[in-house]
């Protein structure tokens, strides 16, 4: 109607975008050791060099590549199966997933609790094991919580992700099964094999964006390594926010450096993502309905 | 067939009862935990139940209502926000061409491809230069960053979906451009203001690394409240805590479907 409407309408997003890449490239910057303010002047590698030489940032690294690529392998295979069994079942809508949306609605703090009373040594699967005669004593449960293993956390983020994946995906295996689904099953394909050359296979796209998701974000996540995890490795996250608060402002730019490599492992991760995406020529993008 | 339609669905519907079960039951210990105050090794039960924890949270001093309560309206403002910055940017890329469309695409997908760690950080000397910093007006800006890509997406699929071919319509019959919008297309948007409100509110109400570091202890919400007794492994006042967090977040988005359904039907009748 008028020529400037789109530029009005954008207004808000571009003012709040700015602030966002000011934000990502001040911080990037200052990981190249470019602060003025403290009288640090030079562009430099030196910070990344050092962090990587270093066997603590190392070790964090470890166990925030392990915490997330485990919990999203898992959440991914076991959330495609919850799809399935909400698309084969007739669950779409209704109760069940009411509550399968609960738990996307329960934030990671309240899950760390969850997982804090659940599996501590005193917790409850713990109880449920003596009971049933499993262990003779509390010191016999594994540790899960605050250790090296990070089983806790994965838990954790599986309880999230797995409902959160089926959520994702649950809309396009439905529509794939009512329609192509159904048909290859009356021209006779068994159901389980529609389902593996069909069904899955188109159902696909929002599934692997799903796991994308979940990737990057438990990668880069600071709620459950930070109440859940151990005090030797910490998670990246909690690694670079420990850097960030130290009270010698010369370890600002470690901590930014740090910042600068989740990132990019972040960003390598969403580059493999698309081109394999490419590469198999998995057509069509998926809207985030979450 | 039939009969082996049955068969193959049982191990489906196992998994899906086990999964409704593993979501359900942290939920019952958590009410538990909140009128527990005894729960001895190796006990599968409380041995006894009292107020204490939900006494202690709602005292005086814990500050808990008044947190609440401005935590909650920090969360609808965002909410609110965000669903108004969605729609504008939502309807700019459906309805129009304009100088740099690709560039705001992108933008609104970014902030799901940073994590909330790295921006705050990156953001929080820029917002001590700018003032911004301890402020609830910083606090706003860096929750509704997070919560716009949801409200553009659900905004965008619901907009193209609409069309403009009514609005227009009531334009060539003599409204003005603002008006047949209000009167003709935001009604039919009422579902994804709805959604994008619930997706933005429960957002910005969990937020706590954001709200921590930006709001610098002085923006207090529920969540930087109940967080350190989390971290402490106090289990009784946490989860009186988490329990007070999902009733409250259940009790808003009924008060905002309400709302919502009513705005959007008064407008229809005016309408009509």
């Amino acid at each position: 109607m008028n020529k400037k409407t789109p530029y009005i309408l954008i207004m808000p997003i571009v003012l709040l975008g700015v602030l966002f890449i000011y934000g990502l490239v001040n911080g990037i910057i200052q990981s190249f050791g470019y602060i003025p303010a403290l009288d640090l002047g030079n562009f430099t590698l030196d910070y990344y060099i050092e962090i990587l030489k270093d066997p603590t940032f190392i070790d964090s690294l470890k166990v925030s590549l392990k915490i997330s690529i485990i919990s999203s392998i898992l959440a991914m295979v076991l959330g495609t199966i919850l799809t399935t069994a909400l698309v084969y079942t007739g669950h779409t809508e209704g109760k069940t997933l009411q509550i399968i949306k609960l738990a996307i609605l329960i934030p990671h703090t309240i899950v760390a609790l969850f997982s804090i009373s659940l599996l501590s040594q005193n917790g409850l699967i713990a109880r449920l094991f003596y009971n049933l005669g499993f262990i003779s004593a509390q010191g016999d449960f594994p540790l899960l919580l605050y250790t090296e293993n990070s089983l806790g956390i994965i838990l954790g983020y599986l309880w999230k992700e797995v409902p959160f994946v089926a959520y994702f995906s649950l809309a396009l295996m439905n529509s794939i099964n009512k329609t192509l689904g159904e048909a290859s099953e009356n021209l006779g394909a068994s159901r389980l094999k529609s389902f593996f050359y069909i069904t899955l296979p188109l159902s696909m796209p929002a599934i692997s964006k799903a796991f994308l998701i979940i990737l990057t974000f438990s990668f880069g996540a600071y709620d459950l390594p930070f109440l859940l995890g151990a005090t030797m490795p910490k998670a990246l996250p909690v690694q670079a926010h420990l850097e960030y608060m130290h009270p010698d402002l010369r370890y600002r730019p470690y901590a930014m450096a740090m910042n600068g490599l989740i990132l990019a492992v972040s960003w390598t991760m969403t580059g493999i993502y698309y081109l394999v995406k490419k590469k198999k020529g998995i057509k069509g993008d998926v809207h985030e309905r979450y | 067939m039939s009969m082996k339609d049955t068969n193959s669905n049982i191990p489906l519907k196992l998994f899906l009862y086990l999964i409704a079960f593993t979501i359900l039951a942290p939920l019952v210990i958590l009410v538990l935990w909140t009128f527990t105050s005894r729960w001895p090794w190796p006990n599968l039960f409380p041995t006894s139940f009292s107020l204490r924890a939900l006494e202690e949270v709602f005292a005086p001093y814990a500050n808990l209502l008044p947190t609440l309560v401005s935590s909650i309206l920090l969360s609808l403002t965002v909410a609110l926000l965000s669903a108004i910055v969605g729609t504008m940017t939502a309807r700019a890329l459906v309805f129009y061409d304009f100088f740099g469309k690709g560039l705001i695409k992108l933008l609104t997908m970014a902030p799901n491809i940073v994590p909330g760690t790295v921006f705050a950080m990156g953001i929080h000397v820029v917002f001590i230069r700018m003032s911004l910093a301890d402020t609830l007006v910083g606090v706003i800006i860096v929750h509704l960053i997070y919560t716009l890509p949801y409200s553009i997406n659900i905004m965008r699929d619901l907009t193209s979906s609409i069309g403009q071919q009514m609005e227009l319509q009531a334009y060539v019959l003599g409204a003005s451009p603002l008006k047949s919008f209000i009167y003709i297309t935001l009604p039919l948007l009422a579902p994804g203001v709805l959604a994008s409100m619930n997706m933005a509110y429960i957002t910005s109400f969990s937020q706590y690394f954001l709200t921590l570091l930006i709001g610098g202890g002085k923006i207090r919400t529920l969540s930087t409240l109940m967080v350190p007794f989390i971290a402490k492994g106090d289990r009784s006042i946490g989860s009186a805590y988490a329990l007070i967090f999902v009733l409250s977040t259940l009790t808003i988005f009924i008060v905002m479907d309400r709302v919502i359904k009513r705005l959007s039907f008064r407008n229809k009748e005016e309408n009509l």
